[in-house]
């Protein structure tokens, strides 16, 4: 059995391949029962796994796929006809193979499950006259083994039980497009007629080999290596233009290879997308709803190890989607909505990070219920909530425990365990955010980074000594300054740093790293604020890498001291592991190799909570609680037209224009501004605070730009004066329009503008 | 792997020999990656006390174990410069940064006596045998066992932390 290892891997790496295959399989047939290449495909795959048991003995994966290619031999002939208990059972041999192939990854035997009742029933199904079976409710109920249960198949529409619904209008018909992976689970499989037979489904195998993930490894170790050499090449000074050639050329190459090896560490996103079509079409039938699975973009690429990391969190989302999302269909039917419900799953690259979508077209999350919900939970006060963005109310799901309580009270939203969702996203240093509108569905959007082998990283200087911090963890930076600057402060015995506000613990980087006996950074260091899951503190370092090779320390520091507030370079560092002895202290993630040869640590930011048992802050209540009293951190003042002081969140705006009066153009009674191919609806701030409309068209007009959540309008003032923190807590407004209310900003009383209120107009205006 | 595990030849099993201090000891040569005369070394606040750091090597951030802390001797003159002998265990690589490296021995199974009381004290736990050659002793070591002790240290880190910003 020993000589056979080799080969008994290389067969459950395939067999688990093909079950993935199979599963794409029967839903396509599923969906277009008439499609004999689909068929012969599910054959000859069942076909391999039987014969590849036969070859190392594994009997009882033989007898079940025997049993189950006699029912696809008579499917094929045209014996039987497909029908849901066909596919139940064809599933469950799906199942019950996956998890003999299973148990023998894991203990080199099939296990003790036994499977001849499966057999028989997969035998007794291929012996159906099915002619009747389908018309039948009561027939259509699914053996599911193991565990023995039944699970009742969505009832189809009484009058049509196998036939295509006639109440699916055409738009929800999957469409051929290139690239894009049309999946009904449509329970009642249906057989759109206008749809061309789908992809071939061709292995790529001709060109792709499989390669040992560790050579990739010692390849890109390799590569690194090279990167360094190529650096101190380039730092030799030479005239010799023989020499200069040969250095560029070895430069361009360096960098194309270097690509190319980061490369291969990159497995398309298809990988965890496969799975879907068969977990949308268990969970729709499980919850009676009819869904369209839409993919797209699965092609998209990312590290291999955080293809695993965004497995559950997705197929979570999914799951939550088909469940939570997406009505039963005859709620969709009465809401005037296609029965069949639409989802869609997209990647796609974005600023050097993967998107993932799931968008449901369902209900939406009903967002007074989150808020009172949230009231109720005290998250946050009544007042604070009243006035709180729709935006900012639905993240209130990711509260741990939010969703479950909800979900109790029949809150409808979505939700179990989207703070698990969050949390793990986080882990890897990505983000989940979540938009929805009732009634039409909801979306939530998963970024994460292309790799965590390559990340941005704050590289800061303490001591004689350099440390890395990952970006995603950084918030910002705080010089300290002994002249009444921001400055520690010692509370209750614990040293911490008041930011806007807040109060920020902060850990001296050179004390808790023992790099100096007392530390020398409390009056002049930088603070850089970490964020790690629910807590916030502040990092005190004397500095940060200024930009490029770290030269001479002595020389980067008195840059430091010149501009104090330097612009911190961010490098993107390779991460490398230190090692089992080194790696269990808890401090350090890892180290890297910066462009200089010096090799760096990473701090473990966890690891440096854990360490100081800093107190957690309860973050995202806060954050609420603070916008929604209109403290966000700064506002930008303008002047309006008539004269008013007013303010905007600087968080809402997007970009500030200026332009002449002349320059609006009145369509179809709004009033734009163009910008090369960009029109911009513009909103005279007067009236949105019910002054005297004044008179715009005369002089030079500044435009405040805001983002989409304020319905991408420009603001038309006078002149912006300043970005600024308020001074005092917002005193709200008593029935003056358009105004949240009065704050004074620089010592002088401001009005903040309520863009909240402004949604409905802007929404009109676009 | 490990010596132990390791398939005896005819002629018997290759070894490296290194000083350090006043004391000659062996690894078996087949973990042994690399040895380095020098590399730059990043210190690693708060590892165990003989680690001294982490070198990088092809590719490699390399956990450097100064022998002499761990044998508990004093620090080496500056005259000798320390030699980096890079082994690799289960996947992971390792430096131990010795006196001065030797050559490189075989040695039949049957001629490694076991651990005598000649060898330091503080080596004891990793010594697996000894071997009488040419009128000197040569201590074999098990790589895997410095290493491990070396993993058991890393408690005093947690508690100084606790001692000193316990208020916190």
């Amino acid at each position: 059995m020993n000589d056979n290892r080799e080969f008994i891997e290389e067969f459950l790496v395939e067999s688990s391949e093909n079950l993935d295959q199979l599963d794409r399989d029967l839903i396509a047939l599923e969906e277009r029962p008439d499609d004999p290449q689909r068929l012969a495909s599910i054959f000859r795959t069942v076909h391999t796994i039987k014969g590849n048991s036969g070859f190392f003995g594994f009997s009882k994966l033989g007898a079940l796929t025997h049993s189950g290619e006699h029912l696809l031999g008579r499917l094929r002939d045209g014996k039987i006809r497909l029908n849901d208990r066909v596919t139940g059972t064809l599933y469950s041999m799906v199942d019950a193979v996956r998890s003999i192939i299973q148990a023998i990854e894991e203990t080199g035997v099939e296990g003790e499950q036994d499977f001849r009742e499966l057999s028989q029933t997969l035998a007794a199904v291929a012996l159906e006259d099915v002619g009747e079976q389908t018309a039948t409710p009561e027939a259509t109920v699914i053996p599911v083994v193991p565990p023995p249960a039944v699970i009742p198949v969505v009832p189809p529409p009484a009058e049509t039980p196998v036939i295509p619904s006639p109440a699916v209008p055409a738009a929800v018909v999957p469409t051929p497009v290139t690239g894009v992976a049309a999946v009904a689970a449509v329970p009642a499989a249906s057989s759109p007629p206008a749809v061309p037979p789908g992809k071939p489904a061709v292995q790529a195998s001709d060109s792709s080999i499989r390669v040992d993930v560790g050579l990739l490894a010692s390849i890109l170790d390799l590569v690194g290596e090279l990167v360094l050499a190529r650096n101190e090449l380039r730092s030799i000074e030479s005239t010799d233009p023989a020499l200069e050639g040969v250095i560029h050329r070895i430069n361009t190459v360096t960098n194309s290879l270097q690509e190319a090896a980061v490369k291969t560490r990159m497995q398309p996103i298809e990988h965890v997308f496969n799975k879907f079509p068969r977990t949308v079409r268990d969970v729709a039938v499980a919850c009676g709803r009819e869904v369209q699975l839409v993919i797209d973009g699965a092609d998209t690429e990312l590290d291999r190890t955080l293809i695993e990391s965004i497995r559950d969190p997705l197929t979570h989302l999914v799951r939550n989607a088909v469940d939570h999302g997406i009505e039963p269909p005859a709620v969709r039917e009465a809401a005037g909505k296609p029965r069949t419900g639409r989802l869609l799953l997209r990647a796609f690259h974005e600023s050097g990070q993967v998107t993932i979508e799931v968008q449901d077209d369902g209900a939406g999350i009903p967002v007074e219920a989150v808020r009172a919900k949230a009231v109720a939970r005290g998250l946050i006060d009544a007042a604070a909530a009243a006035v709180l963005p729709d935006e900012r109310v639905l993240q209130f799901i990711f509260e741990p425990g939010f969703s479950t309580a909800a979900q109790v009270t029949s809150v409808s939203g979505r939700g179990v365990g989207m703070d698990v969702v969050k949390t793990n996203i986080e882990g890897i240093g990505g983000t989940v955010d979540l938009s929805s509108r009732p009634g039409r569905g909801t979306t939530v959007r998963v970024r994460v980074p292309l790799t965590l082998a390559i990340i941005p990283a704050l590289v800061v200087r303490c001591a004689t000594e350099r440390f890395a911090l990952p970006q995603a963890a950084v918030g910002e930076l705080v010089s300290l300054r002994a002249d009444g600057g921001p400055r520690i402060e010692g509370l209750a015995g614990a040293d911490v740093i008041r930011v806007r506000g807040r109060l920020v613990p902060v850990v001296f980087l050179d004390e808790f790293l023992g790099l100096r006996p007392t530390t020398a950074a409390r009056e002049n260091g930088t603070v850089v604020l970490v964020r790690v899951d629910d807590h916030e503190f502040g990092i005190v370092v004397d500095g940060t890498q200024t930009g490029g090779p770290a030269g001479d320390p002595s020389t980067s520091r008195a840059a430091h001291a010149v501009t104090s507030m330097e612009a911190a370079s961010l490098s993107t560092i390779v991460v490398k592991p230190i090692g089992s002895l080194l790696a269990q202290m808890g401090i350090y993630s890892g180290a890297t190799v910066l462009g200089d040869g010096g090799v760096v640590l990473i701090l473990d930011l966890r690891g440096i909570l854990r360490a100081k048992d800093l107190p957690p802050q309860p973050r995202r209540g806060d954050e609420a609680v603070a916008t929604a009293i209109c403290v966000t951190d700064s506002y930008l003042v303008c002047r309006t037209i008539s004269g008013r002081r007013i303010a905007v969140p600087v968080d809402t705006v997007v970009r500030l224009e200026k332009f002449d009066g002349q320059e609006l153009q009145a369509v179809g009674g709004k009033r734009l501004v163009r910008r090369g191919d960009l029109f911009t609806p513009v909103v005279d701030a007067d009236m949105l605070l019910g002054t005297q409309a004044s008179q715009e068209d005369a002089g030079s007009i500044s435009l405040v730009v805001l983002d989409g959540r304020c319905g991408g309008i420009g603001i038309a003032v006078r002149q912006i004066l300043d970005v600024a923190v308020a001074d005092s807590i917002l005193q709200p407004s008593i029935a003056a329009p358009g105004v949240a209310g009065t704050f004074a900003i620089g010592g002088i009383a401001t009005e903040l503008l309520d863009l909240a209120a402004l949604v409905p107009t802007a929404g009109s205006h676009s | 792997m490990i010596p132990s595990t390791m398939p005896v030849q005819p002629h018997g099993t290759r070894y490296c020999c290194f000083v350090v201090g006043s004391d000659c000891f062996a690894v078996a040569s087949i973990g042994v990656a690399e040895v380095l005369r020098d590399g730059k070394i990043t210190r690693v606040p708060h590892a165990p006390e003989a680690v001294i750091g982490l070198i990088h090597l092809r590719g490699r951030i390399v956990p450097v174990i100064d022998m002499r802390r761990r044998l508990g001797l004093p620090a080496a003159a500056a005259s000798i410069g320390g030699t980096h002998l890079v082994l690799s265990l289960l996947d992971e690589w390792y430096s131990l940064l010795v006196d001065e490296m030797l050559e490189v021995i075989e040695v039949a199974d049957h001629d490694i006596e076991q651990p005598s009381r000649a060898a330091p004290e503080s080596a004891h736990d990793a010594v697996t045998g000894v071997y009488a050659d040419a009128g000197r002793l040569v201590h074999f070591l098990d790589p895997q066992r410095i290493v491990h002790s070396l993993a058991r240290q890393r408690e005093p880190f947690l508690n100084r932390q606790g001692a000193s910003h316990g208020g916190i």
